[in-house]
């Protein structure tokens, strides 16, 4: 008879273990939540979700620094609507489950007064959809591709001077005015399998090709690739007059030592984003001569908002701000002007509406300069184009804004 | 040590007539305010986020159960039940957004398709032992993964898909946690039901003497590829019904996480965890892992660590507690009751082991 | 296409089948031993490849003199790990326990290098990064090239170790029947220790070649280990001569197909001979009697 007894106390302590575990969940991670419930009368919580970790973790980590920054300065004079700014950050390990989870959590438990976005166009979607789900407004530093707008979200502005597909603009617009003789006449594209590098790359592809510029090549390669040597090879077997890379950072490295590898060498030669990172010159040896790349921003701006910015991150940090950190600022501005002028900053979906309404209808001056947006969220302004001459990297587009002429065709790698 | 295990189940045999009722009633007074419970927890959850976990939880239920059919019945590991759940996923997208099938008819096709697809891959893997069926089932999500990043034209890329909301915007976010809430833990149901009759049929019987020594089983004349067949089609057929609900309640799908090895391996711990030899092992195990993720972000948050901490808590499991942590936490408790402490050559799941085959003998 | 393209991508797909024979050969090796699928091969080849990589930013010293400390380093990894770990399991249900267990190192690996370095891409950089030599019109990266001659090195010397020695004999009698084996009075479970840290220094090596040339990141070990598994089971589980060919076959036919396929697709080869092979040849193409039952 004892013997029975083995089995059924164990199913029956399996049981108790799981309708413990049952109440547990709910009450335990009620407590934690209800414990730094925020946004009392004196301050103003703002939620954010950031790659901390993950494959976004570094872009995610200057966003964070930009964003850091803008509440401290905005605090040191004397809050919004004369309350305190209060940032809640989560970490979403750069997952597009854990991102919709996060702003789920910041918006019903943390019950948060604004929420802005995280970094990549990945992340951007699911979290406006739980954004626009609650009625919040939803301003954001990095999802520029063209799919963020296409989705009908009305509550979602993109805190920068252009989207993706204009990136390239200037550089684009300059190649077709000049004289048929001199223009590069074929063309080849490589591009990272992301929404907002193969936007880059496919804007001026699109604008190129409609001017009568062949493409020669067109390669898209998966974000984890490593290995450039066989896109390297078509390309340079086409023997194109310019390539261009849609690319993120260390992507673009790998390409432009691939294509040096097998001593290929274009007129011109444009990557996004990589070759404005502080490393990269150090990263492919030193050998930049002529690289071309479009940038949203740059600490010699003279708006009086970036020299202010400049000022106090350099003053906080001993350095110049980059790309991220001046885009999660813009944001921060963005969102501060729309709460100054509706005078309010609450969940609640009147408030909400009230800063949407306002941002459809105004322009904002901002550090990238001023900015207005359509009715899906695109901001209506162009990038400025870069180009590595003598060892530093440069604006030459557009002409107002130059430090170096426009060095075409390139000088060899 | 045989003779000591029949002396026991001679005992218990004697025992059982009079325990029997008994038995069966706490087991289904507990099962009732089990279910009870469960149900309650959208109405008890303080708030729409803690509903949301609840709900990946039960969406973890019912995978681990769907995992369990192949990886309790047959003892074959799979470490890619991802590539079901996320084609499940994709197949459910596409028939809503392509076809204009009406979502939930979608999910059940998408779902057959799947079933389907799963009868070449089950040739090809189950022929052979264990290895090549691990090693295919790596090989599948890692495939899977390429294709639905390179074939933009289709699944999006990595852009991903939006899947539309099966029900209409008038149904608000937090409702929509609880109505996916229910439809989870009715899917978990389904598959529990029909776990526990392939454990007793005839099937279930084959399927037990394949896991316990394949080549006897063989000898004795159980068509083991067919039996083994059979359930990893099913396998495959709930896990992709669990993902094609999934990508109605999440809304977006992307490669990179539909088709990830570690939400493969997050089934394994969580059966495992639980048992993989009982009914409800997985659904236990699904609880306790999908709490302690939320937890550890919620408290620890910011690392990589979480992968560590995965990979020791699998490697204490498969060194120390094989037949999963509930069985053995009970069975040592067993050693201290009294009079069950002299004979333990045979463990608690052997014997439990036992004592189904002779039922079944009897039957 | 032009005639040079073709030659490139030739050389290109030898260079690359070297690598990965090299790193099968040693995942084909624990099998052999162990009855073991060792899912953590790929995550040590990048803990190599990220040490190598360390040790370089640290010292500014070539990467290629790290292997004087990864290779026994890694040596006697894969004999405690045998030792100490995998001959606890159960015989009964060691083919699926192991696959678990070394899944279970290969995240304890992978999330260790996400803590320690972060999830950033890393690349060494070297003075030669770009040089490369000209063969009749294809070019050829001078540290691919290393790469090559230091897998061929270490495959050669595997193959030597193999036919030529004691050990090797004994560890081919441990292969081949277990239990014969001991009863020639070969100790088998050092041996299969001992296996176990030559395919692990396999993985060393590997690692260290791949840093010259590639980005590492701690996720990158899933890349590897499709494909080498692929290649294993094509060639026969087992096998290490069938592990080498299939290796260099498979490694060209991707290099190939990438001209008309583009580099996604052409990985899928592997994935399709896999599947080709366990539907009308489950034994692999070399392997033998062995590599039925598995």
């Amino acid at each position: 008879m004892r013997f029975t007894k083995t089995p059924t106390a164990s199913k029956r302590s399996r049981a108790t273990l799981a309708a413990a575990a049952a109440v547990t969940l709910a009450s335990t991670l009620a407590a934690c939540g209800a414990a730094e419930e925020g946004g009392g009368d004196d301050e103003i919580v703002i939620g954010i979700s950031l790659p901390l970790t993950g494959d976004f973790s570094e872009p995610g980590k200057g966003i964070q620094r930009g964003y850091e920054a803008w509440a401290e300065y905005v605090n040191d004079n004397g809050g919004l609507l004369g309350r305190d700014v209060r940032l809640e950050m989560l970490d979403d390990q750069s997952s597009a489950e854990r991102v919709a989870a996060d702003y789920e959590k910041l918006i019903n438990q943390e019950q948060v007064d604004l929420v802005v976005g995280p970094f990549s166009t990945r992340l951007v979607i699911p979290a406006a959809q739980v954004a626009q789900d609650y009625g919040y407004l939803f301003v954001e530093p990095a999802g520029a591709a063209p799919e963020v707008f296409e989705e009908g979200f009305e509550n979602l502005f993109y805190a920068a001077p252009a989207v993706a597909d204009d990136h390239y603009k200037l550089l684009a617009e300059h190649i077709l005015a000049m004289p048929e003789s001199e223009r590069p006449k074929t063309a080849a594209y490589a591009s990272m399998d992301d929404p907002f590098a193969q936007g880059t790359a496919y804007g001026l592809k699109d604008a190129l090709e409609e001017g009568g510029i062949k493409t020669v090549a067109d390669e898209v390669y998966p974000p984890n690739t490593t290995d450039f040597s066989s896109i390297a090879a078509k390309i340079a077997d086409t023997k194109a007059d310019m390539v261009v890379g849609g690319s993120q950072y260390q992507d673009g490295v790998n390409l432009i030592v691939a294509l040096q590898q097998l001593d290929y060498q274009p007129k011109l030669a444009a990557f996004s984003t990589a070759p404005t990172e502080t490393e990269f010159a150090e990263a492919i040896g030193d050998k930049t001569q002529g690289i071309i790349a479009p940038t949203g921003y740059t600490t010699k701006a003279d708006y009086p908002e970036n020299q202010e910015f400049v000022k106090f991150y350099e003053e906080k940090h001993g350095e110049a701000p980059g790309e991220d950190e001046a885009n999660a600022w813009t944001t921060g501005q963005v969102v501060a002007a729309a709460v100054e002028a509706v005078e309010c900053a609450e969940p609640d979906p009147d408030c909400q509406s009230k800063l949407i309404d306002w941002l459809h209808e105004n322009e904002v001056e901002t550090v990238v300069g001023p900015l207005s947006w359509d009715d899906k969220g695109r901001p209506q302004s162009a990038h400025m184009i870069q180009q590595w001459v003598d060892g530093e990297i440069k604006i030459v587009l557009p002409e107002d804004q130059a430090e170096a002429e426009f060095v075409y065709p390139k000088p060899a790698w | 040590m045989l003779s000591a295990s029949r002396h026991k189940t001679a005992t218990h045999q004697a025992g059982r007539t009079s325990q029997g009722r008994s038995v069966l009633l706490t087991k289904l007074v507990v099962a009732a305010v089990l279910l009870g419970l469960v149900l309650a927890f959208p109405a008890l959850a303080p708030d729409p986020f803690i509903l949301s976990v609840g709900v990946v939880i039960a969406s973890y239920a019912a995978l681990a159960v769907a995992w369990n059919f192949v990886g309790g019945l047959t003892g074959y590991i799979s470490l890619g039940h991802a590539a079901y759940s996320g084609l499940g996923g994709y197949g459910t997208a596409l028939l809503v957004t392509e076809a204009g099938v009406n979502p939930w008819v979608s999910m059940v096709v998408a779902a057959v398709l799947v079933g389907l697809a799963a009868v070449p891959i089950g040739i090809a893997s189950l022929r052979v032992r264990g290895a090549s069926f691990v090693i295919v089932s790596i090989a599948l999500v890692l495939i899977l993964l390429l294709v639905a990043q390179s074939w933009a034209e289709v699944t999006g890329g990595s852009n991903g898909l939006r899947v539309p909301r099966p029900f209409g915007t008038d149904v608000l976010r937090p409702e929509q946690h609880e109505r996916f809430f229910y439809l989870f833990v009715a899917l978990t149901l389904v598959a529990l039901v029909l776990w526990w009759v392939i454990d007793r049929s005839r099937l279930g019987t084959g399927l037990k003497a394949i896991r316990e020594d394949e080549d006897k089983a063989q000898a004795l004349g159980v068509p083991t590829f067919a039996y083994k067949l059979v359930v990893f089609v099913v396998s495959a057929f709930m896990t992709a019904m669990a993902g094609g609900m999934y990508a109605l309640w999440f809304g977006s799908l992307d490669p990179i996480f539909q088709f990830s090895i570690l939400t493969g391996s997050y089934l394994v711990l969580m059966s495992l965890l639980g048992g993989v030899r009982s009914l409800l092992g997985p659904v236990v195990g699904a609880v306790i892992v999908g709490y302690a993720v939320e937890f550890f972000k919620n408290q620890y948050g910011d690392s990589q660590m979480h992968l560590v901490a995965l990979g020791v808590l699998l490697a204490l499991v498969v060194l120390f507690m094989p037949d999963g942590v509930i069985p053995w936490v009970s069975a040592q408790l067993g050693r201290f009751r009294p009079g069950d402490t002299s004979i333990r050559e045979v463990d608690a799941a052997q014997l439990a082991e036992e004592r189904k085959a002779l039922e079944e003998a009897k039957s | 296409m032009s005639g040079s393209l073709l030659l490139q991508s030739l050389i290109l797909g030898l260079l690359l089948g070297g690598l990965y024979a090299l790193l099968a050969a040693g995942l084909t090796l624990y099998f052999g031993v162990m009855r073991v699928v060792m899912i953590a091969h790929s995550a040590f080849l990048i803990l190599a490849a990220y040490l190598a990589w360390f040790f370089t930013t640290q010292t500014g010293l070539d990467p290629l003199l790290s292997l004087i400390i990864t290779v026994p380093l890694f040596f006697a990894a894969g004999y405690g790990m045998q030792r100490a770990l995998l001959s606890r399991l159960r015989p009964a249900t060691l083919t699926m326990m192991s696959v678990l267990l070394t899944f279970a190192i290969a995240l304890i690996i992978e999330g260790g290098l996400g803590y320690l370095f972060s999830g950033t891409q890393r690349r060494i950089q070297l003075g030669y990064s770009s040089a490369s030599l000209e063969l009749w019109g294809a070019r050829i990266a001078v540290v691919k090239l290393v790469a090559f001659g230091l897998a061929a090195v270490s495959l050669l010397a595997l193959y030597l170790l193999l036919k030529k020695t004691r050990f090797g004999q004994a560890l081919r009698a441990t292969i081949q029947h277990r239990e014969a084996a001991q009863l020639l009075g070969i100790d088998t479970d050092r041996i299969a220790g001992f296996g176990f840290g030559l395919g692990l220094a396999t993985a060393a090596v590997g690692g260290t070649a791949l840093a010259l040339d590639a980005t590492i990141y701690p996720s990158l070990h899933w890349h590897w280990i499709g494909p080498l598994m692929a290649i294993i089971v094509i060639g026969g589980l087992g096998s290490i001569p069938g592990a080498a060919v299939a290796a260099m076959l498979l490694g060209v036919t991707q290099a190939l197909l990438q001209i008309p396929m583009g580099t996604t697709w052409a990985q899928t080869v592997f994935y399709l001979a896999l599947f080709a092979t366990l539907m009308f040849r489950p034994q692999g193409f070399f392997g033998g009697r062995l590599a039925q039952r598995f």
